[in-house]
């Protein structure tokens, strides 16, 4: 993406029109190899949790067993925090090589992403806040799994090596790590089935979804409506073009959706909504 | 009032007799035909050498010294003490003939026996004329498992009942377990000296486990099984995790609870659902409480006591140490003062968890009205 930035203002039209390398193959990896560690560890270690419900004995007892139900758990989670030292590894490489962008960063901006966007879903405001390359809910969602993942690893290591971890800590930490473990797994769990999956498939702005992290690609008009600071750092220019910007580019749909009350970002939003990308 | 008017009353006294008199002739008529099946069968039985008489079978056999020998060598007793059998509990029911048949001709048809073990052992079968429900169960039992492969001595209904002075075993606890020490001695001596055995010698406690209630009676399983293991922990539930019961000494009825919450009791569990047999090497109530030995869990030598606890752990957790019992919270349930790290990470997750999700629906909620609004 960097390579697209430095690009001449004189080929923005071409550019525009084009989609967008968002997530690099490596990073989509990423993404696959936690979803299906997720699910993996989710599917055999809730009935570990539920384990008196009847579809939890027939879960275990069709992957043969709570002895391989652990076993198959213990094998995604190597996998998982193999996973987890890949990312923190790729993040220190890029570092290293300053090819370090901390888009991911958190910082005041979010908190007062947050406010307005309050005040703009409450309808005190009709401009929405104008996210960089991550917006405040991506980086909740992010720091989320980072945090939950690190309590996942360790307390799932403290249950798997207790012998261990006992021989420095007291006994206690034990069932507290137990606790932990199932308290967590059960709240990622939630988050993931509300706020992930409205995030990115059933939100209108997104149905049937949101397909960036698989395919790797953002279309421009849902880049600019939804990162629109990254946008402008990619494609240079200065931030106030924007408001203009879609006249420039809009598909004939997306001319068509707005026509009716004319408002900018209600256009490109609609035009989000179309599975732009193969 | 007139006749005509009268009549139907006359009708339904009639009625009311005639079917009064219906029914006793019925029964007179049933009562004949019973009696006159009586009278056509005891001709037969009469034809039967039943009717040979203990004193008959007396004259021979109230001699102390009546005895044959077998071609083993052995010599056995025939003498039976009719005093001794008259007060058992078959006394008032059965006379000589009844258990005895093949024996009502004298001289007795000759057996085919070689051991004493061997007329034990075909004597025994005699029980089964009218005890064959405990007498089949007895075939499903580990002792005829053990008969089966070979060893005549694993015990016949006699063994155990006696052949003559047979007592109702039921009614005396302490009877069971004195009856099964004859061969199982060395866990009687256990189970003597264990909580529950000492309970049942010294004040004759009736709440107790004897041999038989966890064993079963007469279709004793093995107890080296797999089903058996898994099955146990139920069946100190039983009792363990009735709260009236336990009550009444102070004990926690928590326990099974506690323990199928914690990670041993749920892997049980799922043994416990899993329908091929697998050794579970998860521990079961016994491995740390004990078994035959059991002990209170404040008695010093319990292997549950806290300074016996790390050697009770290391027999599976080979490499465990000092710190690593109070990993198990002692069938207790977190709470500030027991385990209060435990018992404040469950609270914790407890208000984070619906805090966190109603935040998030509220914020798809109104991102979804923003929507719907600029529509």
């Amino acid at each position: 993406m960097a390579e697209i930035a430095t690009r001449s203002r004189s080929r923005r039209a071409a550019l525009v029109q084009r989609e967008f390398v968002r997530f690099s193959v490596s990073q989509r990896l990423e993404h696959l190899m936690t979803m299906v560690c997720f699910a993996a560890l989710l599917a055999t270690g809730l009935p570990q949790k539920f384990s008196d419900a009847s579809v939890s004995i027939w879960l275990v007892n069709s992957l043969g067993g709570i002895d391989n139900v652990r076993f198959i758990h213990r094998i995604f989670a190597t996998v998982f925090i193999f996973s987890a030292f890949y990312h923190v590894g790729a993040i220190g490489l890029s570092i290293t090589r300053g090819k370090f962008n901390p888009s991911m960063a958190p910082s005041l901006r979010d908190f007062v992403d947050a406010l307005v966007m309050l005040r703009y879903s409450v309808g005190l405001s009709n401009s929405k806040p104008r996210f960089g390359r991550y917006d405040y809910r991506q980086k909740f969602e992010y720091w989320g799994i980072v945090y939950g993942g690190i309590i996942m690893i360790v307390t799932g290591l403290t249950l798997w090596f207790p012998t261990y971890v006992t021989r420095i800590l007291p006994g206690e930490v034990v069932p507290a790590a137990k606790e932990m473990h199932t308290g967590e797994a059960l709240l990622a769990l939630l988050v993931i089935v509300t706020w992930h999956m409205y995030s990115v498939i059933l939100s209108p702005s997104h149905f049937p979804g949101d397909w960036s992290i698989f395919t790797g690609k953002i279309s421009h008009e849902k880049i600019k409506e939804e990162h629109p600071l990254e946008y402008v750092a990619l494609v240079g220019g200065a931030l106030e073009e924007l408001e203009e910007a879609p006249d420039q580019v809009q598909t004939p749909t997306a001319v068509a959706a707005s026509a009716g009350d004319g408002e900018p970002e209600r256009a490109a939003e609609s035009t989000g909504d179309e599975p732009s990308k193969g | 009032m007139t006749r005509s008017a009268r009549w139907p009353r006359w009708f339904l006294v009639w009625l009311g007799m005639g079917s009064v008199a219906l029914a006793v002739l019925l029964v007179l008529f049933r009562g004949g035909f019973a009696s006159a099946g009586q009278t056509t069968d005891a001709p037969a039985s009469a034809q039967a050498p039943a009717s040979m008489s203990d004193d008959e079978c007396l004259s021979c056999h109230s001699d102390p010294d009546a005895s044959m020998s077998l071609p083993s060598g052995e010599t056995i007793s025939l003498y039976s003490d009719p005093a001794v059998f008259r007060r058992s509990v078959h006394g008032d029911k059965l006379n000589c003939a009844d258990c005895h048949v093949r024996n009502q001709t004298v001289p007795h048809p000759s057996l085919n026996v070689v051991t004493a073990r061997d007329f034990h052992r075909a004597e025994y079968e005699l029980c089964k004329r009218c005890h064959f429900e405990n007498y089949t169960r007895t075939l499903d039992s580990m002792h005829f498992d053990v008969v089966a492969a070979g060893n005549a001595y694993a015990p016949v209904c006699t063994d155990c009942h006696t052949a003559h002075s047979v007592m109702r075993l039921a009614d005396s606890h302490v009877q069971i377990a004195k009856t099964c020490s004859k061969c199982h001695g060395a866990i009687y001596d256990d189970y003597v000296q264990s909580v529950h055995g000492s309970a049942l010698q010294s004040e004759g406690n009736p709440d107790v486990p004897v041999c038989t209630t966890c064993h079963g009676v007469h279709n004793i399983q093995s107890a080296t099984t797999a089903a058996f293991r898994l099955a146990s922990v139920d069946m100190c539930a039983k009792c363990h995790a009735s709260k009236k019961l336990m009550d009444k000494y102070g004990i926690s009825s928590n326990v099974l609870k506690t323990y199928l919450d914690d990670f041993h009791g749920k892997t049980t569990g799922f043994y416990q659902e899993q329908s091929s047999e697998v050794w579970p090497e998860t521990p079961v109530c016994f491995d740390c409480h004990g078994v035959h030995n059991i002990t209170r869990v404040d008695d010093p030598n319990s292997p549950v006591m806290k300074e016996n606890l790390l050697p009770t752990c290391r027999r599976c957790h080979a490499d465990a140490t000092a710190n690593f019992p109070s990993a198990w919270l002692s069938h207790y349930e977190p709470s500030v003062k027991k385990a209060p790290i435990v018992f404040f990470v469950r609270e914790y997750y407890r208000f984070l968890i619906p805090i966190m999700i109603v935040g998030l629906i509220m914020h798809i909620s109104l991102d979804l009205w923003r929507l719907a609004r600029n529509r």
